[in-house]
């Protein structure tokens, strides 16, 4: 095997295949961003990122970090108490706008309990009044992406939990996004699940061509899937470290079980020792 | 499979009330016959069915007409209940300047008022629907507001993200949010109108062809035949326990597919 013989890699190493970072055009570019809540928690503190197109990021980092509040205000849920956010080079009104579609998924799956898949799916649409004949050739498309096409019909309540943050997935597919944003998605899911559905998001984000920020907790989730991770620092919440994570895309078993691997996580749960000390 | 019934769950749950109440039935009647109970303190089982049958058209249209002033008092208090509750979640102002009234209306006792009600009011049956309706709509609005307000805040930010109007926000999240609570409100509602209704006609004391349930107990008392104010008083029981389990039916209807409440049903 390959990936065994492989010798730890350079940081300065540029991946061949790999996403190409710096070169291309930013996507969200986060510049001296504060927050302080009304109780006066400094949740972020002169925050720097740009997130470039097709970059998977990862916000690693111990709870309370302020990883919801600054994926929050990428979103346009909430707003930076001064610093700049820029999408697309622009305000956030350009967000929305053809190409410039972005989807949050959140942490539990947020579906209405009381409509069925397909009408959960079809929300974003829905609510933009897309006809229904319209919409529903792409709610199929995505739910058979997640492979949930044979519930279509079903109550959330009748799915199991990763079958609903599936559901909660194809939501976001719907809308054809270009930059996607995720709170934890699968931080409540046992590892099988996790793991299968780590792989289902590395496989759309590759062929939906998505530009992905993504929050987690786990080291192990952060090395598989980002080619960068920004490590953040408790009081005040802060970007203390950005690791690169060179290895080559596609990534799979090959890549969870290869020496690489377990030298970027050590790496990581450095950086994140570090920070939780 | 046939299994046996007492171990159905459906028939246990009608069948074991049942049973508790023929034997209290049957205990009443015991106690009446061995002990000699006059009528006019304490009818018999039997003699209250009795009196049931001979003054059964009396005893009809009475409930006709406590039944019809319920029914339009709950009905008022449904519309008017849930209009002030998307009303106080369009508006905080709204909600702070309007809510205390509701309270106030709700913790006054309807007794006490009723009799100002009925000088102000046209005829009667208004002056009873007024109060009955009084008394039913606090917890329609106090539930649907409850209701309007339990939005899931990531469902809310989903909402806003694709930026959905005031409408849709109310229609496709708060709506179908509230319903649980409505339903639930719906219950005890039901029950409260029908005891405004009684109550409101006791303080009005009015008899002639408008005269209702409470007055043929009133009456009734005044007479002493007292096995008629028995089998009135039946029949307001009966009325009550009707509308409860039409709101059950209503909430299943509009909730059991999809609401946590009913899964325990399915196994
Ligand atoms: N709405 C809020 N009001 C006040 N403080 C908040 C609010 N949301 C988050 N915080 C505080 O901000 C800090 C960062 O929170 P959060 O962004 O949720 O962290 P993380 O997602 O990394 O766990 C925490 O100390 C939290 O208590
Ligand atoms: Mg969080």
């Amino acid at each position: 095997m390959d990936a065994e013989t492989q010798t730890s890699p350079e940081p300065t190493a540029q991946a061949p295949g790999g996403p190409v970072p710096g070169g291309k055009r930013p996507v969200v570019d986060i510049s001296q961003v504060d927050k302080v809540y009304g109780n006066e928690t400094r949740a972020l503190d002169q925050v720097d990122l740009t997130v470039r197109e097709g970059d998977f990021i990862s916000l690693l980092g111990p709870s309370g970090c302020g990883k919801s509040t600054l994926l929050r205000i990428v979103a346009g849920l909430s707003k930076a108490t001064s610093g700049e956010v820029k999408w697309w080079e622009q305000d956030y009104g350009v967000v929305g706008q053809p190409g410039r579609e972005l989807c949050f998924v959140f942490q539990s799956p947020t579906l209405m309990p009381w409509a069925r898949l397909d009408k959960n799916v079809r929300l974003p649409l829905d609510l933009k009044h897309v006809k229904k004949s319209e919409s529903m050739p792409k709610v199929r498309d995505a739910l058979t992406m997640v492979g949930l096409g044979d519930f279509e019909g079903a109550y959330p309540r009748e799915l199991s939990g990763g079958m609903q943050m599936r559901a909660s997935i194809a939501r976001a597919l719907v809308t054809e996004p270009s930059l996607c944003l995720m709170d934890e998605p699968f931080g409540a899911l046992d590892e099988m699940t996790r793991n299968r559905l780590n792989d289902d998001i590395l496989r759309l984000w590759k062929e939906r061509g998505w530009t992905v920020i993504f929050v987690t907790h786990s080291v192990y989730e952060a090395v598989y899937l980002s080619n960068r991770i920004a490590v953040m620092a408790p009081r005040p919440g802060r970007i203390a470290e950005e690791l690169t994570i060179e290895a080559p895309y596609p990534r799979g078993n090959e890549f969870r079980n290869s020496d690489e691997y377990a030298e970027y996580c050590r790496r990581a749960s450095h950086a994140l020792e570090k920070v939780s000390s | 499979m046939k299994a046996p019934l007492v171990h159905n769950e459906r028939f246990v749950q009608i069948f074991a009330p049942l049973m508790v109440g023929v034997f209290a039935l049957v205990c009443w009647q015991a106690a009446v016959v061995a002990w000699d109970i006059k009528p006019y303190v304490l009818p018999s089982p039997l003699a209250v069915g009795v009196s049931l049958i001979e003054n059964f058209g009396v005893l009809m249209h009475a409930l006709y007409i406590t039944l019809t002033i319920t029914v339009i008092a709950f009905l008022i208090a449904v519309v008017f209940g849930s209009a002030l509750a998307l009303l106080f979640v369009q508006s905080k102002w709204i909600e702070i300047s309007l809510f205390p009234y509701a309270i106030i209306m709700q913790v006054t006792p309807v007794v006490a008022i009723a009799p100002l009600i009925i000088i102000w009011a046209d005829d009667t049956t208004t002056a009873l629907i007024i109060c009955a309706v009084i008394i039913a709509i606090f917890p329609i609005i106090s539930n649907t507001t409850m209701g309007l307000r339990s939005v899931d805040p990531n469902l809310m930010n989903l909402f806003r993200m694709n930026r959905a109007s005031r409408w849709q926000i109310l229609t496709r999240l708060r709506i179908p949010s509230a319903l649980p609570y409505f339903f639930g409100g719906l219950r005890i509602s039901s029950g409260l109108a029908l005891i405004g209704a009684v109550v409101a006609e006791f303080v009005a004391g009015t008899g002639g062809a408008k005269a209702g349930l409470a007055y043929m107990i009133l009456q009734s008392g005044y007479t002493l035949q007292i096995p008629r104010m028995f089998a009135a008083l039946f029949l307001i029981t009966l009325t009550g326990i009707a509308l409860f389990a039409l709101m059950v039916w209503l909430s299943r209807l509009a909730l059991a597919s999809w609401h946590e409440s009913y899964l325990e049903n399915e196994q």
